[in-house]
């Protein structure tokens, strides 16, 4: 049998290109005859676009063209609804969804007016301070609350409020188990979020053919298929005549799986106007307002316990932030609802929740997708109820995880893939005693902690758990195809953004097909090359496409035995596959080499036999009924200076399962980066917005990301509990490192200034926030 | 209006005309096609645009192409060998998966290649501090930090063999 | 933004109110000012041209109309000002009052919003531009009203 290859740290078929500058981004694009794109935004968050003088910039020299939302004609049509509210009885939705160009009314700082192309992105930005945009301001609406107020000013005029959405989910009795209880806990929790902040800004190059009248385009896209689609039939062209392409593409982080972006619809339809090919890059500022971001829920929430800390039930009301208009449908506070419930057992739910339409721009889901928030607030209940009935933060965990015993468990509530939420499998309790365990919880609980007091040092721990559900569907293909040289190929239709696809699929096929996983050439975001499939995001690449893979390997490994018995002439239960060859097991015989077996599926004389194909290739699909469930449990150690509110993170570690790990250095990679992004989420990053909805902090300067003197050595460490829902048991993990960092840190802040009588409900905390809060619970 | 502008990239001299205010990371990537060196934030804070100014990290993207004029510019590409064989700082990155997304990482290479010259003994607390001008998003950047010290560690091993060699 | 604070001019209150209703005065004091024409009994329009922190200087296109006056000892201000690098939009009032020895103190207070680029990449400058702003152009005012009460006017 092959060495198993699955399993093990391979290195990156990807990082030589990557390294030497020679990957290809899609803003080094260049095409001649290429021309370059600037939009006109508005400086207003809320107004009426009375009208538009671009006479000047069209006058410009080296402006070729400007376009306003009336030169669209019937172009200009509401982008479509990407994600449909799942089946939930009594929902209400209300789906807007942006022109292009915005027409009549602006709704967020950074909604596109107009379009400029010129030959240079010197020029096109000159002519955008030609133009003069006369719109009469109309009071922004932003705080959430307010938002829904009688009176607030109507984002969308045709509803009668700001509410975007209302949904209410139920399991079990809660109003029974609150009169049941023995403690209930009521709280106001606020969590805030930001931007992914991916290093590379969008971009997307539209190039229209008119002799082959074939669309070429290059887009930062996590979904190259949707969007080749959806293109297709806004264009009025077959989808054949329209290739997406994402190559290398500097992370995705969620954002860039938002679809059909202005610029996406745009840029084509110009180019097939201009019949010239252009190019639009976003600059980093521009991408504040541009690209979709996440934001902030308000929860209040209560939790019933008995007194020896078992959760009878929660009920949770909140509010959250969908931006101007909401195309991403319900995944981000349907994912809050669901996870809410986390690796516990609550009998009893009550979770409802408004969405509110506010004058910033478009949310929709950054890494976590509103798992953090709710995490949050479970988390900080169960911490709150810990104190107040004088049990250990991680006994009082220990005594409301599910058991082993307790899978699949079902939670009857409905999960953002319209599916029924149900935990796959997991084994909770054994993750949570390993971080408690190397993070040394007891010792320092015991002495370790007042031994510090004492030397004045304000330290504490933080430990969280989380589940996360994971790889859903619908469902991902993969063709497989042995070459002539021996080598094997593999398209699949998912992009990518820095996972490692090139390496993860090729050592699931390097192992069924017993090559070198270098051997393996993995092509993906091509719908020339493969274009049935949705896209990366939900951490389902490499459980959805990975499997896909690994069918269709298991295909062509059934394809190859099958030619290599009748031309080795031996049964193919005696047959192995080594090496980039097929030989008889046991025996010293060659065999016949891949490449070569290949030749002969492929024949120059004779006929292929009737129902089968040329050639050692296939194509497969997977589609899971459901995700498969994730978990983790985050232990962090902090310092922190009661004067200065200054945090230094002296430890955080993380034991997680996300299943089967095909490479467990990516996957450490993956909790890494995870990590480092909830840490700028807990302290770090915040965008602040004033009260008429103007972003101050527009820039790396005033955004604060973390840095490599902000982020500590993450100590990582693995278990496995394999899903039952594919068949290498694999399990998603991009998202799990930054889950759980707002509770983990609230809670570590909290327990280093024990005494001081701070109770944090709120993320982002930031240094000055914290001395807000130290301050006000110094002197009440 | 345009400006003449001479300037050596990678070890090849360049004779242009370019408008004054033409950013050096512009000029590097659409005149000279050189676009290995990539544009993250355009403020000067990200460092995805590093490359090395007579020998010194600098940021291209808030540099304008006149100013390098009379001046020596390397860009990652000047890192690899001819057939492209990946130098001792490049085979540390990917032996310690010190990149994921690969956008940030042409901008750390430039900036490691300047601080592990001047530096070739670095512990982990001086890594991280030179390394906190470059932003990345991707890895937490402590795979990062284990590739610069492998790189430093293969160096002073490689100079320790080499000197052994030579007594 | 909100911004307020006193200034004492070294003059009588009526030449103070007539200096800051006029327009050529206003335009050779307030910092970047390239043009300002009074368009109307109560109205002034004209051109500046502003940079706050790494925000080019860009021309801002600004109309000023006065209210409320109370000749020679207050009055208020709607300003409005539009350009290529954002925009801003308030209110500030101005009250007069005689002091002894010939000298005038001013009060002033204004309320301020500021969008569009200007706001997201120079939030931090804004307040001390406008500050700086502010007291340049009642030192340049005080040195032409000093001029103008040497010279006898």
């Amino acid at each position: 049998m092959a060495t198993p290859v699955i399993g093990r740290r391979v290195l990156r078929n990807e990082d030589a290109r990557l390294l030497t500058g020679r990957a290809l981004f899609v803003d080094d694009v260049q095409l001649p005859g290429m021309l370059h794109v600037a939009f006109l935004r508005s400086d207003f968050a809320h107004g009426r676009l009375k009208r538009l003088d671009v006479s000047a910039a069209r006058a410009r020299p080296g402006v070729v063209a400007v376009y306003e939302s009336a030169d669209l004609g019937d172009y200009s049509k509401p982008a479509p609804l990407l994600v449909n509210p799942p089946p939930i009885p009594g929902h209400v939705f209300h789906a807007c969804t942006p022109l292009p160009l915005a027409k009549d009314k602006v709704r967020f700082v950074g909604e596109p007016m107009a379009m400029i192309v010129a030959e240079s992105r010197y020029l096109a930005e000159d002519a955008l301070r030609d133009c003069v945009a006369d719109i009469e301001p109309i009071d922004a609406v932003i705080d959430l609350e307010a938002a829904l107020a009688p009176g607030a000013p109507l984002v969308h005029e045709h509803l009668t409020s700001n509410a975007a959405a209302h949904v209410l989910q139920r399991k079990g009795n809660y109003q029974q188990a609150r009169q049941a209880a023995d403690l209930l806990v009521k709280r106001r929790f606020l969590y805030d979020r930001g931007v992914a902040a991916a290093l590379e800004n969008r971009a997307v190059v539209a190039r229209w053919e008119p002799r082959a009248e074939e669309l070429t385009i290059w887009d930062t896209t996590q979904a190259p298929i949707p969007i080749r689609n959806g293109l297709a039939r806004m264009l009025g062209l077959l989808e054949s005549q329209v290739q997406v392409i994402a190559p290398f593409v500097g992370g995705g982080f969620g954002p860039k799986i938002m679809m059909f972006y202005p610029e996406e619809l745009l840029l084509p339809w110009a180019s097939m106007q201009l019949r010239r090919p252009l190019k639009w890059a976003e600059d980093r500022q521009e991408n504040f307002y541009a690209t979709t971001q996440e934001r902030g829920q308000v929860h209040d929430a209560e939790m019933a316990l008995t007194r020896d800390g078992r959760v009878l039930g929660v009920h949770d009301v909140f509010l959250c932030d969908t931006g101007a208009y909401d195309p991403y449908g319900l995944t981000i506070p349907i994912n809050s609802q669901c996870t809410l419930l986390g690796p516990y057992d609550i009998p009893n739910y009550e979770s409802e929740f408004t969405s509110v339409f506010t004058n910033r721009p478009i949310v929709t889901p950054v890494r976590g997708a509103g798992r953090q928030h709710g995490v949050f607030v479970s988390e900080r209940l169960l911490d709150i109820a810990a104190k107040e009935l004088g049990i250990d933060l991680v006994e009082i965990r220990k005594r409301n995880l599910l058991g082993p015993d307790r899978f699949p468990h079902n939670h009857e509530i409905m999960f953002q893939d319209s599916a029924p939420l149900i935990y796959d499998s997991g084994n909770y309790l054994p993750t949570l005693e390993h971080a408690a365990r190397a993070i040394g919880y007891d010792d320092f609980r015991r002495t370790e902690q007042a031994r510090l007091r004492a030397e004045g040092k304000h330290v504490g721990i933080g430990i969280a758990c989380y589940v996360e559900g994971t790889g859903i569907g619908p469902y991902e293909g993969a063709r497989v195809t042995v070459e002539p040289s021996g080598k094997v190929r593999v398209a699949t239709g998912v992009g990518t953004q820095g996972q490692g696809h090139f390496t993860v699929f090729a050592q699931v096929v390097a192992e069924v097909l017993g090559v070198a996983v270098e051997d393996v050439r993995v092509v993906t975001g091509d719908t020339r090359e493969f274009h049935w499939g949705t896209g990366t995001f939900a951490s389902r690449g490499a459980v959805v496409a990975g499997s896909a893979c690994h069918a269709a390997a298991m295909s062509v490994r059934g394809k190859i035995l099958d030619l290599a018995s009748s031309v080795l002439r031996v049964a193919p239960d005696r047959l192995e596959l080594a090496g980039g060859r097929v030989r008889v097991s046991g025996s010293d015989d060659a065999g016949i080499g891949l490449g070569e077996l290949s030749g002969k599926a492929n024949p120059l004389r004779g006929a292929v036999r009737p129902g089968t194909e040329p050639g050692l290739e296939s194509t497969a699909y997977f589609g899971p009924d459901r995700g498969s469930t994730a978990s983790g449990v985050h232990a962090i150690m902090v310092e922190v200076d009661p004067e200065t509110a200054a945090v230094a993170i002296k430890r955080y570690l993380v034991v997680h399962d996300c299943g089967t790990m095909i490479n467990p250095l990516l996957v450490e990679g993956q909790i890494h980066g995870g990590v480092a992004h909830g840490i700028g989420n807990a302290f770090y990053e915040q965008l602040v917005y004033d009260e008429q909805g103007q972003l101050l902090n527009a820039s790396f300067m005033d955004y604060l990301l973390p840095t490599a003197t902000d982020v500590p050595p993450i100590e990582a460490a693995h278990r496995e509990t394999p899903s039952p829902f594919n068949a290498l048991g694999l399990k998603g993990v991009g998202e799990a490192g930054c889950i759980p960092s707002g509770a983990v840190f609230a809670q570590a802040v909290e327990d280093a200034l024990s005494g001081y009588g701070l109770e944090i409900r709120e993320i982002p905390l930031s240094p000055n926030r914290l001395f807000e809060l130290i301050e006000r619970a110094r002197r009440p | 209006m345009t400006v003449p502008l001479t300037l050596v990239v990678n070890g090849v001299r360049y004779d242009r005309e370019v408008e004054p205010r033409l950013l050096l990371s512009d000029f590097l990537r659409q005149d000279l096609a050189l676009t290995g060196t990539h544009v993250g934030c355009e403020h000067g804070v990200c460092g995805a645009c590093t490359v090395l100014f007579d020998g010194e990290p600098a940021r291209s993207c808030i540099m304008l192409a006149v100013q390098a004029d009379g001046h020596e510019i390397q860009t990652v590409e000047a890192l690899a060998g001819p057939n492209g064989e990946l130098n001792p700082l490049q085979t540390a990155f990917r032996d310690a998966h010190g990149l994921q997304c690969g956008f940030c990482t042409p901008g750390i290479l430039m900036t490691m290649t300047a601080f592990l010259r001047d530096n070739p003994a670095p512990n982990e607390a001086e890594i991280r501090d030179a390394l906190s001008a470059n932003l990345c998003r991707c890895t937490g950047y402590q795979h990062i930090v284990n590739a610069i010290k492998l790189a430093a560690g293969r160096r002073n091993t490689a100079g320790a063999v080499e000197r052994a060699a030579s007594r | 933004m909100t911004l307020g604070g006193t200034f004492t001019f070294a003059g009588p209150r009526p030449l103070v109110w007539d200096l800051l209703q006029d327009p050529a005065v206003l335009a050779k004091a307030l910092p970047g000012t390239k043009t300002l024409t009074r368009t109307g009994d109560d109205k002034f329009e004209g051109t500046m041209k502003v940079s706050v922190g790494p925000v080019t200087a860009a021309e801002f296109a600004v109309t000023v109309t006065l209210e409320n006056r109370v000749a020679p000892a207050s009055f208020a201000m709607q300003i409005d000002g539009k350009g290529a690098i954002g925009f801003t939009r308030g209110t500030a009032t101005v009250d007069l009052q005689e002091q002894p020895e010939s000298a005038t103190l001013m009060t002033y207070s204004a309320d301020v919003l500021v969008g569009g680029r200007i706001a997201a990449v120079g939030q931090r400058l804004i307040e001390s531009v406008a500050k700086m702003m502010i007291r340049q152009a009642l030192d340049a005012l005080n040195k032409e009203l000093q001029s103008r009460v040497q010279g006898g006017a």
